[in-house]
């Protein structure tokens, strides 16, 4: 007898004997003695959301690149300086061997510099780019990925990856002279970490009350039957960078987390069994001190609050995670850095795996709609940028490819289609260096992935490149500082869209998004 | 202590004062306290009202601190802890540990030897006020062994510790400039080795500590009264403190700063200033000394930054220039507030009104003595201010604050007299969520483990407008995972088992406990005073009492009931520290 997604689901068809809905109790009990049977009640109207943070704000500028020559020309200028330059190497610029002198830099190449990882790669846009007005010499624009994101570049050629430029949190559409003249407002505290971590996951209205996940979640989570305890769940594992995580706090729904690896959640062992250091009494008494609400104190209620939601959804997310299809879900790879060929965990693909092992679980647990949250760290590349950035990208890189294989076969069904994975980041970073890195910046470029993404493109215009230097003046670029063309919440917009958020409510998450051309950037 | 019922400058409390690193004198409570309120409580200070005390002031409260606090009264107490020298070099410990940490079995890592050495001294050393006061200036001006760098260099981050408690009680200007010029700080935020700017390339100096040494260390990233309130302009908006512009001229004051050397070398192949990328200096003096300037790298052109102006030079001068921006940084009227409240949030709790942090506010800015920034009287202000020994408080619906899980477990191990078998402390790194989810200068971020602006979202503290730093640490992981680690710790302790055990290396008998283990009431009235200062619900004592009740004592043999005298206490003390009414302090 087969085992598969699909044809669980079939037989469910065929038989009509089971629906979606039971208390949590009854639930809990059903997955203990039902076993597979209670899989049977797999879901036909399933979606997610995964937002990939990247905490301390990812280089874009070293993320996703313009190859044409003026564009080149000017951020090898600008890059290639300091003690450590980190201008990577043009198109197909083979790496060359550690000790031997570049053609390029006329520089000896080490481990940790660029000249030895070789030239970036290039990528195709299905949709031409515009050439940007005026000072941009180029004929036409041509692009390239980090050399350590080889496996994006497998993804956008395979048209489930694409890239959005530019983005960043805006009130309304500015250029640069109004953002030099502070003739048009802009979000408050722009370039740093707390405040531009919340006006990401919070939308630039209310950067650090409530987050767009959750809030898209508070439209959803009636889906998800009496399990609407699993509609946001933070998968930061045991290893996330720290920062601000709101992005899962709606006005209902809660950030719920887990943790990675075979179960999910903690559980309180002392009030589990039967006694405790002889005393039959105190697993329920200590069950009960646990999580008081009537005390005069908010923060004590607050506290047993959580420790309530913990105790509850302990024992049904680890049972259906101890059960196939969870348990068939593909192994996240070991990660091979780059540098010292050590192999070792990927965090993020760890956390991946664990929100794949809750989508696999999604029909077990009579849950249609969820939001993820999974986090990867520190991208803030002040110093020292080449040893950082390109071991994070080539971690993100891996991560992605895992779970769009992962995502390929969840009991058997390719779920691809239903899974959107997006990246979200404090900021960009600046486009000029300072002694071995760069500084915080505002706009940035992202990747989107899912089968229902229109991949192999870029999405919006690519910015000009370039510092500003005798007649050339840059329009995206102010002192180190590129300018957003397209706002997070327009970003955001374009998912909760397709994530099933009517107009009316995306303009009610995001309240300046009628402050701009369209509320939909077209990548899904 | 003549303070008792002076209401003027007390020259015994001076005397006592006078300690070395601190500025001036300390006998600021006239300012702060009303002399009747103060004489009061000084006269007769109750037990549970001196744990509750210590509970803000120290890593927990003990049977001696208890005793020590009711002889003494709060300001002679506090006048006592700021007289004691500092009780050791984590340092010295670090580097001892270096080499006999190798003798097998328990073989830390080098990051781990700053941590034994946290966990020796946080535990046992009798200058409490000093040990918590600096756990707090931790979590303010962060550095992290999570940074590769740091977690080579483990005198360096031993070095930075040991620099934040000597100024723990002296001048906040010394601390900003022996912070700033610390080498892991120069690491951490990265702006050791920081070049001047190239406009050819649009090289800039690095921006990263100038941010954070106003938005985190300082002055905040908006105006704000005396009572911490933030100033707006004609639209309701918080007015910034600063502009991108203040970065980058105060990020130009920062530049050529580097390792220290006998022999700095700036240029050439043998060069002290910027050693191989990601590499630490060869010689180990300049990760424990002050950074040194190597003024060809320091930017010469005009800096302008919070409406002060460095004049373009033809000779660098960075001394000089660092004088005036830390000048200008320590003079902010912001300073007061900003690190006055922050200093309520560590130690006392995390919503204090306007008036409280005026009042603190007003001890930085004048101690008395006409002296600007001594964090002394600043502690001391906050620790004896009326709304922090108002022991109603135990009742209110808002004040008081989570205590850090690191917190908790220091309470622990002072309250039942643990100690470590190998002398060493070989606490594990706790920052797994399913452990304690913090270990000491291991934060995340320089955001610290939790922003003091931080308010859970969906919950009551949240709806009422108020903030919960601590809450940013709470998960459903976490609380499970703290319920958990408290039990495998209070039935058996903490680390790894020494040569020769199987018990771990922190460990206790609680011997006073289990001699009050036949009379539940009256363990749990101890429990009580040490870890709830007295604020124990009567529901939460009787269900404890209720369940020792179900834990039959044999009277023979001997053995036998000395096993479950000690199971007894061992499930009061888990119940007390599972409880949110001990793990929020009010």
């Amino acid at each position: 007898m087969t085992t598969s997604f699909i044809d669980r689901r079939d037989v469910i068809k065929a038989g009509g004997a089971l629906t979606l809905l039971g208390s949590a109790g009854a639930f809990a009990a059903q997955l203990a003695a039902a076993g597979e049977a209670a899989a049977a009640a797999a879901t036909t109207d399933y979606k997610a959301l995964v937002c990939v943070y990247m905490y301390g704000g990812n280089d874009a500028h070293n993320t996703l690149l313009a190859t044409d020559s003026d564009s080149w020309s000017r951020y090898f200028a600008a890059r290639n300086t300091g003690f450590s330059p980190i201008a990577l190497m043009p198109p197909g610029t083979a790496p060359v061997p550690v000790g031997q002198v570049s053609p390029v830099t006329g520089k000896v190449s080490q481990l940790y510099t660029p000249e030895s990882w070789g030239g970036v790669l290039p990528i195709v846009p299905a949709t031409p780019q515009p050439i940007p007005p005026a000072p941009t010499a180029s004929p036409a624009r041509t692009f390239a990925l980090h050399p350590f994101l080889g496996p994006l570049q497998t993804l956008f050629n395979s048209g489930r990856l694409a890239v959005v430029a530019n983005v960043g949190p805006l009130i309304q559409p500015i250029t640069k002279a109004q953002y030099v003249a502070k003739s048009v407002p802009v979000p408050a505290s722009l370039f740093s970490h707390f405040d531009q971590q919340g006006a990401w996951q919070g939308g630039t209205a209310a950067p650090t009350s409530a987050g767009w996940g959750g809030a898209m979640g508070d439209y959803v989570s009636g889906m998800n039957g009496s399990n609407t305890v699993f509609t946001a769940i933070a998968a930061s594992g045991n290893a996330a960078p720290g920062g601000l995580s709101l992005f899962l706090s709606g006005l209902t729904v809660r950030s719920y987390a887990i943790a990675t690896g075979p179960v999910p959640a903690d559980v309180i062992g002392a009030i589990q069994g039967s006694s405790l250091l002889t005393s039959t009494l105190a697993p329920s008494t200590i069950a009960s001190l646990i999580q008081p609400t009537g005390s005069t104190s908010n923060m004590i209620n607050d506290y047993g609050a959580i420790v309530a939601r913990s105790i509850n959804a302990a024992s049904s997310i680890n049972a259906a995670t101890a059960l196939a299809p969870a348990t068939n879900v593909l192994t996240a790879p070991a990660y091979i850095n780059p540098f010292t060929g050590l192999s070792s965990p990927n965090a993020l693909a760890q956390q991946m795996q664990a929100v794949a092992q809750q989508i696999a679980n999604a029909s077990r647990l009579g849950v249609n709609r969820q939001v993820f949250f999974v986090s990867l760290g520190p991208f803030d590349t002040h110093h020292s940028q080449n040893l950082g950035q390109p071991d994070l990208l080539g971690q993100v890189a891996q991560a992605f490819a895992y779970f769009d294989s992962a995502l390929s076969n969840i009991g058997g069904a390719d779920l691809r289609n239903v899974v959107t994975t997006f990246t979200a980041s404090d900021f960009g970073r600046g486009f000029t260096m300072n002694d071995s890195g760069t500084d915080h910046g505002w706009g940035g470029h992202h990747f989107v992935m899912g089968g229902a993404v229109k991949g192999g493109d870029i999405y919006g215009q690519y910015p000009t490149i370039g510092i500003d230097a005798g007649s050339f003046n840059n329009p995206d670029i102010v002192g180190a500082t590129l300018i957003p063309k397209y706002s997070v919440e327009q970003y955001a917009a374009t998912l909760g869209a397709w994530f099933g958020i009517s107009d009316a409510q995306l303009a009610a998450i995001f309240p300046n998004l009628v402050n701009f051309s369209t509320a939909n950037l077209g990548f899904i | 202590m003549s303070e008792r019922t002076s209401d003027s400058i007390a020259p015994a409390g001076l005397a006592a004062l006078a300690i070395a690193g601190a500025v001036g004198g300390v006998a600021v409570v006239s300012k702060t306290i009303k002399s009747s309120r103060a004489s009061a409580a000084l006269s007769s200070v109750s037990p549970s009202s001196a744990a509750r005390f210590l509970t803000q002031a120290s890593f927990g409260a003990t049977d001696s601190s208890i005793a020590d606090v009711q002889s003494a009264g709060f300001q002679g107490w506090v006048a006592n802890q700021m007289a004691m020298p500092i009780s050791g070099s984590h340092l010295t410990f670090v580097e001892n540990r270096i080499n006999s940490r190798k003798t097998p079995p328990n073989k830390p890592t080098k990051a781990l030897l700053f941590n034994e050495s946290f966990w020796l001294q946080a535990v046992t050393a009798p200058d409490q006020l000093r040990q918590r006061v600096t756990f707090a200036l931790s979590e303010i001006f962060v550095i992290s062994i999570l940074n590769a760098t740091l977690q080579y260099a483990i005198t360096g981050a031993a070095t930075y510790y040991d620099m934040l408690a000597a100024n723990a009680f002296g001048s906040f200007r010394t601390l900003l400039e022996q912070v700033t010029l610390n080498p892991m700080m120069g690491v951490y935020l990265t702006y050791f080795a920081n070049l001047p700017a190239n406009p050819a390339t649009g090289r800039h100096p690095d921006e990263n500590y100038a941010r954070e040494v106003m938005q985190l260390m300082t002055i905040g990233l908006y105006k704000l009264n005396q009572d911490g309130s933030v100033q707006t302009d004609g639209l309701g908006k918080p007015i910034a403190t600063y502009s991108h512009d203040d970065i980058a001229g105060l990020a130009a004051v920062f530049t050529g700063f580097s390792w220290y050397s006998t022999n700095p070398i700036a240029t050439g192949p043998k060069q002290t200033f910027y050693p191989k990328l990601g590499l630490l200096p060869l010689d180990p003096a300049a990760i424990v000394n002050p950074m040194i300037p190597y003024p060809v790298y320091h930017q010469t052109t005009a800096k302008s930054f919070l409406g002060v102006t460095i004049p373009a030079s033809t000779t660098p001068d960075p001394l000089g220039d660092l004088k005036i921006a830390l000048d200008a940084l320590f003079n902010h009227s912001n300073v007061g507030p900003f690190i006055g409240k922050q200093l309520i949030q560590r130690l006392v709790t995390s919503n204090p009104s306007p008036a409280y942090i005026s009042r603190v506010a007003g001890v930085f800015n004048d101690d008395g003595t006409g002296v600007r920034g001594n964090i002394g009287a600043v502690v001391q202000a906050v620790l004896l201010d009326p709304e922090a020994r108002d022991d109603t408080a135990a009742t209110s619906d808002t004040f008081g604050k989570l205590r850090e899980p690191i917190v908790r477990v220091t309470n622990w191990a002072r309250a039942f007299n643990a100690s470590s078998v190998t002398g060493f402390w070989q606490v594990p790194n706790t920052s797994d969520p399913m452990l304690l989810d913090q270990t000491p200068l291991t934060a995340p971020s320089v955001f610290n483990f939790f922003a003091p602006g931080y308010t859970p979202p969906g919950t009551s503290t949240n709806a009422a407008g108020l903030v919960a730093p601590e809450f940013q640490v709470v998960n459903e992981i976490s609380v499970a995972g703290y319920v958990n680690f408290m039990q495998s710790v209070i039935t058996s302790g903490l680390g790894p088992p020494p040569p020769g055990s199987r018990i771990p290396d922190v460990r206790t008998t609680y011997s006073s406990e289990v001699a009050l283990a036949n009379s539940p009431a009256d363990l749990v009235a101890r429990l009580n005073l040490l870890l709830l200062n007295g604020q124990m619900s009567a529901a939460l004592q009787n269900q404890i009492i209720n369940v020792l009740g179900s834990v039959a004592v044999p009277t023979a043999p001997p053995a036998a009931m000395q096993t479950a005298l000690t199971q007894r206490v061992q499930l009061a003390v888990f119940m007390t520290f599972a409880s949110p009414e001990y793990i929020v302090q009010r």
